[in-house]
């Protein structure tokens, strides 16, 4: 298994961004319910695997951090969630 | 990295709410209604005003408005698409799909009208702007929107019509079905989205 992904917060991140081109920051924490201190730090770890990519802008004066999965961190989850599907198969 | 590996449980805990992001984050396809208002009553301003000109009701002079109108419909197109993509907070792989769709049948259309001119004459020119439209509306369509399924299905009636319409009313025809089909399925987005 993907150790990055055994996170739960980490795992959702890469499921949340799954979908979408672009998340922001602040999106991705009231979709996650987690604060935006843990969401950051499970985001570096994201960022500096390669899973996902940032973008740091402004919008309205305001900072604004958005996030895309990249090809490498869609192969991951794919791989990842291919093998709780198989140990869940094991187990039952 | 040392990590606790995952027991079953945690591994049906961690699937189950992988499937529940995964099913909350559908999002409606469309939401730009407002660049369908600008393009639909742009080009219905185009085809009626040709049609007009055509018939002897308008002097040929009043055509140049025509580029205007189109180089207005661009600036608001490109400024509001910079501006969306700004603050917009999700954008999904869909929608961007969406956008590619739109901005590929309507740049396509507008390269006829400039440079494809003798083989697509004056109405003929208008109809691939309709085509192109129903293109992006029942795509649109196709992704469960039934506002652009009827939509779609206007603008193809607007062509049917035209065809068999005499010469002298094919032109308000097709501006017609653009602006309730195009501009008119925009108009109901937006109301959608208030």
């Amino acid at each position: 298994m993907d150790e990055l992904l055994l996170s739960k917060v980490r795992l959702g991140v890469v499921a949340e961004l799954l979908n979408f081109d672009w998340i922001a920051f602040s999106e991705l924490a009231r979709s996650l319910d987690v604060s935006n201190g843990n969401l950051g730090a499970h985001l570096s770890k994201l960022v500096d695997a390669a899973y996902v990519e940032e973008e740091k802008s402004f919008a309205n004066r305001r900072p604004l951090s958005r996030y895309r999965l990249t090809k490498r961190g869609r192969a991951a989850f794919a791989s990842h969630v291919a093998e709780l599907q198989s140990l869940l198969k094991v187990t039952s | 990295m040392n990590v606790e590996p995952l027991d079953a449980a945690a591994a049906q805990d961690h699937l189950e709410m992988v499937n529940r992001i995964l099913a909350e984050s559908h999002q409606r396809l469309c939401n730009g209604g407002e660049y369908f208002v600008v393009w639909g009553i742009g080009s219905a301003y185009i085809t009626v005003l040709a049609q007009l000109v055509h018939g002897g009701l308008l002097p040929s002079a009043t055509t140049w408005s025509l580029p205007i109108v189109i180089a207005v419909c661009a600036a608001f197109s490109i400024v509001r698409a910079r501006q969306t993509r700004r603050v917009l907070q999700r954008s999904s792989l869909l929608q961007r799909e969406f956008f590619n769709v739109l901005w590929l049948t309507l740049g396509l259309a507008f390269v006829v009208d400039v440079a494809v001119f003798n083989i697509f004459p004056g109405l003929a020119s208008a109809a691939i702007w309709s085509v192109a439209e129903a293109i992006v509306l029942l795509y649109i369509g196709m992704h469960g929107n039934r506002r652009a399924q009827v939509a779609g299905v206007l603008v193809i009636v607007s062509l049917v019509v035209a065809n068999f319409a005499s010469p002298g009313i094919a032109g308000y025809v097709l501006g017609a079905g653009m602006l309730v089909g195009y501009a008119g399925f925009g108009a109901s987005e937006l109301l959608a989205r208030e």
